[in-house]
C-alpha cells in the first residue's frame, strides 16, 4: 500500500454560463467521486487551493525574489489535491481516472508520495 | 412558517442550489437594496461557483445554505467596495448588522418575509404577464436564461431581453421589495396566482421543449405555490385550492407517458402508478380549500381534478359532476379550452354523437392551432365509425405538434383508424 496524489492542474473555467442546476449537478459528480473512494476506504484527503491569490518565491544567486503568479503567465494553475492510498500505480491510475475534473478541462498529475521512513 | 432544515426533503436537497437562490437573492436585496438586484444575482452565482470548486475538497460545511450566504454577502461586499460605494467608514457595518444568526427562528420568519417580497416584485402589475413569468422564473424560481429560453422555446438572448426589459420596468416604476397594505393584498396576489398557474401549464401541457425543464416548472409552481399556502400574509382558501390542483395534476405526471415514450391517455393510465403522497397533500389542500365562502375558478378546476383523480376507474368517474363544474366555469369566463374539455364530458354523458354536434357548433376560430382540439375531434369520428374522416383529424393533430410522446400516440391511432 502507498499513497498517491492527485495534483489537480485546471484551466480556470468560465462556469458563469453555468445555471445553478448544473453547478450543482458538476458538485455532485465530485462529491459522489470522492464518497466512492472514501467507501473503498483509499481516500487520504483533499484540499482546494484558493483561487484569487499567489505568488512565486525563487532564491537567485542569495536573493529571494517575490513575483506575482502563477496567474500572470501561466494558463494552467494547481487548483487543489487529493491524496488517495492504492496497491500501486496502476490501481491508483484507476481511481484517478474516474476523477470528474478530466470531465471538466482538468488535468491530473498522479504521483506516487514518497514513504517517510 | 418556512422550516429551513428539519423539513428538507431529498428533493430540495436535489435541487438545492436552485431553490436556496431565491432565498439569497431576497435576503441580500433587503440588506442591500432592490436596486441592486444584478449584482446580488451576479453574487449569488459566484458563491455557488465557489462551492462548487470547495466542497468537493472540504465537504459540506454543517449550514450550506448559511455558507452560500455568507459568500454571497461578502461578494456583494466586495464589490460595493470596489465600486467605492462603500468607503470603509462603518455604513457596511451597519448594512449587515442584522445579518449574524443566520439560523435563529425570528431569522426564518424574516427571511420567508423577504421571499414573499421579491415574488410580489416580479410579479408585479406594472409587467405584462409573459414579463412577469420570465422574471419569477429567473429569481425566485432559480432557473437559467437558457432554461427559461428551453422551456419556452426562445431564443436565449430573446428571453433575456424580456427579463432585462422587465426589471428596467421595475426600476421606472419604483418598484420596492415590500409587503402589499392587507387591503389590496388579493389584489396583487391575483397576478401572483395567475403566474404559477401559467408556469404549471406551460410544464404541463403537451407540447415541445426539454421534458427535464418541463416537470422543473410544474414542482416549482407546486413549491411555490404551497409557500404562499404556508404564509400568512398570502394562506387562503384560493390558494389552496391552486395548491390542489396543481398537486392532483401532478400525481399523474410521471403515469402520462410510457417505458416507450408514449403518450398515456387518461383513461389508460395505471391509477396504481399516481404519486399517493402528492394526492394525499392535494387532499390536505382541497379541505383548506373550503373553509371561505369563494368559489373561484380555481376551486372548480380543483374539483375537476379531486373527481378525476380520486376516481377508482375511468369508468367510473363522476362524468355528470365533472360536467357541472365545466359548466360553473363557462359561467364565470367562457374559454373554448374550458368549451372542449365541457363537451368532452358531455360525450362521456350523451355519446359520441352529440358532443360531436356540440363541437362542430362551437366556435373553434382560436383552437384551429390547438393539437387537442383536432385529437378530441377524431375520437369522437372514430366512435362513431367515420374512419375517413378520424384520420384527417389526427393528421392535422400530427401536424401541429412536434411532441414526440404525441407523435408517436397519434401514429398508433392512425394505424387502428385505418386497420378497422
Amino acid at each position: 500500500m502507498a499513497n498517491y496524489m492527485l495534483l489537480l492542474h485546471e484551466q480556470p473555467t468560465d462556469y458563469s454560463k453555468y445555471s445553478a442546476e448544473q453547478i450543482q449537478a458538476v458538485m455532485s459528480e465530485y462529491t459522489a467521486w470522492s464518497r466512492k473512494v472514501e467507501a473503498e476506504g483509499k481516500y487520504v484527503g483533499g484540499q482546494k487551493l484558493k483561487d484569487d491569490f499567489g505568488k512565486h518565491i525563487s532564491g537567485i544567486n542569495g536573493t529571494l525574489r517575490v513575483t506575482d503568479g502563477p496567474y500572470t503567465e501561466a494558463k494552467e494553475v494547481i487548483g487543489g489535491y487529493f491524496a488517495i492510498r492504492a496497491e500501486n500505480y496502476a490501481e491508483a491510475l484507476e481511481t484517478a481516472k474516474g476523477c470528474p475534473h478530466l470531465k471538466y478541462g482538468g488535468r491530473i498529475e498522479l504521483r506516487e508520495i514518497e514513504p517517510t521512513s | 412558517m418556512i422550516q429551513i432544515s428539519e423539513t428538507e426533503t431529498q428533493e430540495s436537497i436535489d435541487h438545492l442550489f436552485r431553490h436556496h437562490a431565491w432565498q439569497m437573492v431576497s435576503v441580500l436585496c433587503r440588506i442591500f437594496g432592490f436596486d441592486k438586484l444584478d449584482l446580488v444575482e451576479d453574487a449569488v452565482q459566484d458563491a455557488q461557483i465557489a462551492a462548487l470548486k470547495k466542497w468537493p475538497f472540504s465537504g459540506f460545511p454543517d449550514n450550506p445554505r448559511a455558507w452560500l450566504t455568507e459568500v454571497a454577502k461578502n461578494r456583494v461586499l466586495d464589490q460595493l467596495r470596489r465600486e467605492k460605494k462603500l468607503d470603509g467608514t462603518g455604513d457596511e457595518d451597519n448594512l449587515i448588522a442584522d445579518f449574524t444568526d443566520y439560523s435563529s427562528l425570528y431569522f426564518l420568519n424574516e427571511i420567508s418575509d423577504d421571499q414573499l417580497r421579491m415574488i410580489f416584485a416580479c410579479c408585479h402589475p406594472a409587467n405584462a404577464p409573459d414579463a412577469q413569468v420570465a422574471l419569477t422564473l429567473k429569481i425566485v424560481g432559480g432557473f437559467s436564461i437558457a432554461e427559461i429560453a428551453g422551456a419556452y422555446l426562445s431564443s436565449e438572448a430573446a428571453a433575456a431581453k424580456i427579463i432585462t426589459r422587465a426589471k428596467k420596468k421595475l426600476r421606472k416604476n419604483g418598484v420596492r421589495l415590500e409587503m402589499p397594505q392587507p387591503s389590496e393584498t388579493g389584489e396583487r396576489l391575483a397576478p401572483v396566482l395567475k403566474v404559477l398557474y401559467l408556469i404549471f401549464n406551460e410544464g404541463y401541457a403537451a407540447s415541445t421543449g426539454d421534458e427535464l425543464i418541463r416537470t422543473d416548472l410544474c414542482f416549482e409552481a407546486i413549491r411555490l405555490c404551497e409557500f404562499l399556502s404556508k404564509h400568512p400574509v398570502t394562506a387562503s382558501p384560493k390558494v389552496h385550492a391552486l395548491a390542489a390542483l396543481f398537486l392532483f395534476q401532478g400525481s399523474r405526471l410521471a403515469s402520462r407517458v410510457d417505458q416507450a415514450g408514449e403518450l398515456v391517455l387518461l383513461a389508460d393510465q395505471d391509477r396504481k402508478s399516481w404519486d399517493k403522497e402528492m394526492i394525499g397533500r392535494a387532499l390536505k389542500h382541497f379541505r383548506l380549500s373550503a373553509s371561505g365562502g369563494e368559489l373561484s375558478d380555481f376551486h372548480l378546476e380543483a374539483e375537476i381534478a379531486a373527481l378525476h383523480t380520486l376516481a377508482g376507474t375511468y369508468k367510473t368517474t363522476d362524468w355528470p359532476r365533472i360536467l357541472k363544474c365545466y359548466e360553473n366555469l363557462q359561467k364565470h369566463s367562457f374559454s373554448p379550452v374550458v368549451e372542449l374539455n365541457r363537451i368532452v364530458a358531455l360525450g362521456k354523458i350523451n355519446g359520441p354523437k352529440n358532443a360531436l354536434a356540440q363541437l362542430e357548433q362551437m366556435d373553434a376560430s382560436n383552437l384551429q392551432n390547438y393539437t387537442l382540439f383536432h385529437i378530441i375531434r377524431a375520437q369522437f369520428l372514430s366512435d362513431l365509425g367515420e374512419a375517413g374522416s378520424a384520420l384527417e383529424s389526427y393528421k392535422t393533430a400530427m401536424s401541429l405538434t412536434q411532441n414526440e410522446a404525441i407523435l408517436k400516440f397519434l401514429r398508433k391511432k392512425s394505424r387502428r383508424v385505418t386497420s378497422v
